[in-house]
């Protein structure tokens, strides 16, 4: 996933904020994989008994915050998108009127 | 006042020529939205006297509705009368709309279609249950939510302003009738169905029962 993010940043469609952003994330996942003991804390400060556990939890907060993002973001990108083509469209109405 | 007639339009090349003669006798300007057809529908709507209008690509009946209201409005228009394009509306029906304008009394007009009129059971049913649930939750009955044949003014449709590009259209602007207090009458309208499987489906009705509840929570 580094691969394509580094990739995605070479084309041009990320940039270098956002690459970094994801290295770190991916480096931090491969981390809590390779050694999920380090979350034992962190799980206990939560009052998650298992690490597992803990791991699915923030699973889900990642991606339900993705998800909301993502849909926030398609909800204004359909917004524009309508607002532009309708505007296309009424484009020669307001000529004929002028 | 100036009526205009508004016909959103989308792959309607079959059915549009007919619907554009017949409106062609009434005298009444007419506006149509090609809403991204990929078929003939823009060509053949271009060989009548009417204003087309083209969506590059489809964005749905809403959309394409605020399209054909807003050019009416800057050439001029009133009123405008809300038609399909495949047929189903009768022409006959229009005069209706006309004279419950022209009172002046009525800032909308709901064409409404029943069982005698044409209108299949299951339709008519599932249509019936609607109306009685936005009766509920809206204090509003309409007796067919989902009929696209209605006249509005240009006020009421600045008023409404809706924001659903599909088939929640209809409904939209029946719940925000209600809500903005907007005087309102319904006349039968006769419908013809030549395709069972165009226009409202079953994902469509289950989505627009979705923003009927999310309008009752946030608006």
């Amino acid at each position: 996933m580094i691969y394509f993010a580094v990739i995605h940043y070479k084309k041009g469609q990320l940039n270098g904020v956002e690459v970094l952003s994801w290295i770190i994330i991916w480096v931090t996942a491969i981390f809590i994989v390779a050694f999920p003991e380090i979350l034992r804390t962190y799980a206990k400060t939560f009052f998650v008994t298992r690490v597992f556990d803990l791991m699915v939890l923030g699973g889900f907060i990642l991606v339900i915050s993705l998800v909301s993002a993502a849909y926030l973001k398609s909800k204004r990108n359909e917004k524009k998108l309508e607002e532009l083509i309708r505007k296309i469209a009424l484009k020669d109405v307001n000529k004929r009127n002028k | 006042m100036k009526i205009f007639i508004v016909v959103p339009a989308f792959n309607e090349a079959k059915r549009i020529g007919g619907v554009l003669s017949g409106l062609e006798k009434t005298k009444l300007p007419v506006v149509v939205i090609d809403d991204g057809s990929s078929d003939r529908t823009f060509e053949i709507v271009k060989k009548y006297k009417v204003t087309v209008l083209r969506h590059k690509i489809n964005l749905g009946k809403g959309a394409a509705m605020k399209t054909g209201a807003e050019a009416a409005f800057s050439m001029g228009a009133d009123a405008v009368i809300f038609m399909d394009s495949d047929g189903q509306h009768k022409i006959e029906d229009l005069p209706q709309f006309v004279k419950a304008l022209k009172t002046g009394k009525y800032e909308i007009v709901f064409g409404s279609r029943n069982l005698g009129l044409g209108m299949p059971l299951e339709r008519y049913i599932g249509n019936k249950l609607a109306s009685v649930l936005v009766n509920l939750l809206f204090g509003i009955y309409v007796s067919d939510l989902i009929s696209g044949y209605r006249a509005l003014t240009r006020k009421a449709v600045e008023k409404i302003n809706w924001e659903s590009t599909g088939y929640g259209v209809e409904t939209e602007m029946v719940v925000k009738c209600a809500r903005l207090g907007l005087k309102h009458c319904e006349v039968p309208v006769a419908t013809v169905y030549y395709d069972k499987f165009k226009g409202v489906s079953i994902i469509d009705a289950i989505g627009i029962l979705f923003d009927v509840f999310r309008w009752r929570i946030t608006k």
